[in-house]
């Protein structure tokens, strides 16, 4: 009973910080399962792809029913992640979890550094995406520009394919769909959404605005972690008995952040996250040197 | 944007939601339950065993609430394609219904390996 609520606090902080710093619960989940309640990582990954899916078929519902997210869009890319995730689900169960927990402990550390850069040029404000802050902190390598060309995307009879959607043209398909199988390979592996490489991917490469890049990546988490979930499912990966608590809290956690979002002031927080993820990575990173 | 109409999204998006509330209501169950019976969550919990599954649930054992809930989960993103695929077969996009149809074969390659190598 006692480590049932527990996994349920836990699950609701995850939901909650996850939403509130948009880290998205998968970054936040692992390491909890892991570290809080001594989980294998492998175990620890199949509960929160099911938890991820779960927040983001809500979320996602949401964005489709409000018509935010590129559909077209969305649904193309996500037949490579969906590949990148059969791939990544077949692959982590032959890669030695101590790989695992270092490329865990190397994603933490690349958040814990998006967050405290983007902690050092705001002062608080509304809770934002962490691909969206990725997005901005990494400005420089920005390649939208109304001024060029657009090459358009191209079926393999030459005919165009209509992926744009108001104000915008998708362009630069084939990066997208090297960077959407890439994205599904991260998230087979460690558990996460990969919104951080996919929000980045549609806004600076494929000229997808930023608001619909969000939302379209939040749709595609759903069938990309549901490719490598039913994997860990069907080889023992998921844990029923820890993987129902956890996912509620997280639930939970994650629409109780959304109604909180814009009355939160950020700033100790977001100072707070930064040092529990870089302390998060430093327990990774001894795991996998173990 | 061209493709289904805005109807259309609305309906896919209410669907997700809907079977999000479905898998939620029932891992509810299952973990309820669960503390019901004194399981620990870190017992490690019975594999998926689909066929097992209809006497687990009129035996309401918490794994098969569980498991129920959890592949309602992972069904939803599914359902929702599939229901993408259809609407957009109905207004004659074969490229996009071509797409729906290539995500499904793609899970259930991911099924087909997972069974046949697990």
């Amino acid at each position: 009973m006692a480590i049932a609520a527990l996994m349920m606090v836990g699950g609701v902080a995850a939901g909650l910080f996850g939403s509130l710093l948009g880290l998205g619960g998968g970054v936040l989940i692992v390491p909890l399962l892991t570290i809080g309640f001594g989980l294998d990582i492998r175990t620890a990954v199949g509960v929160s792809l099911v938890s991820v899916i779960m927040t983001s078929s809500a979320a996602a519902g949401v964005y489709l029913e409000r018509h935010v997210a590129n559909l077209r869009l969305g649904m193309s890319l996500e037949l490579f992640t969906a590949l990148g995730a059969l791939i990544g689900g077949s692959v982590a169960f032959l890669v030695d979890e101590r790989w695992l927990a270092l490329l865990f402990a190397a994603l933490l550390t690349y958040v814990a550094i998006t967050m405290g850069r983007s902690a050092l040029r705001t002062a608080g404000g509304p809770a934002r995406d962490i691909a969206v802050e990725a997005v901005e902190a990494d400005a420089s390598m920005a390649t939208v520009d109304d001024e060029t060309p657009r090459d358009g995307v191209e079926s393999a009879t030459g005919s165009r394919i209509d992926l744009d959607g108001p104000g915008y043209r998708v362009r630069r398909m084939g990066v997208g769909v090297i960077g959407a199988t890439g994205a599904g390979v991260v998230s087979a592996l460690l558990g996460i959404g990969g919104g951080i490489i996919k929000v980045p991917l549609m806004h600076l490469v494929m000229g997808v605005p930023l608001r619909v890049a969000t939302a379209t990546s939040n749709l595609m988490v759903g069938i990309t972690a549901s490719a490598s979930a039913v994997i860990y499912a069907s080889r023992g990966g998921v844990d029923v008995f820890a993987a129902g608590p956890t996912a509620i809290g997280v639930f939970l956690g994650a629409n109780l952040g959304s109604r909180l979002g814009h009355r939160v002031d950020l700033r100790i927080l977001r100072w707070l996250f930064v040092a529990i993820l870089l302390y998060t990575a430093y327990e990774m990173f001894q795991r996998g040197l173990a | 944007m061209s493709g289904p109409s805005e109807a259309l999204e609305r309906s896919i998006g209410r669907l997700l939601t809907a079977a999000t509330y479905v898998a939620v209501t029932l891992i509810a169950i299952g973990t309820s339950l669960a503390v019901a019976a004194g399981i620990s969550p870190l017992s490690g919990g019975p594999p998926l065993e689909p066929s097992t599954l209809p006497s687990r649930l009129l035996q309401l054992q918490p794994d098969g609430f569980l498991w129920l809930g959890l592949l309602a989960v992972i069904a939803a993103p599914i359902a929702r394609v599939i229901a993408g695929g259809v609407a957009f077969a109905r207004i004659g996009d074969r490229w996009m219904t071509g797409v729906a149809v290539a995500i499904v074969a793609v899970i259930a390659i991911a099924v087909a390996t997972s069974v046949l190598g697990g």
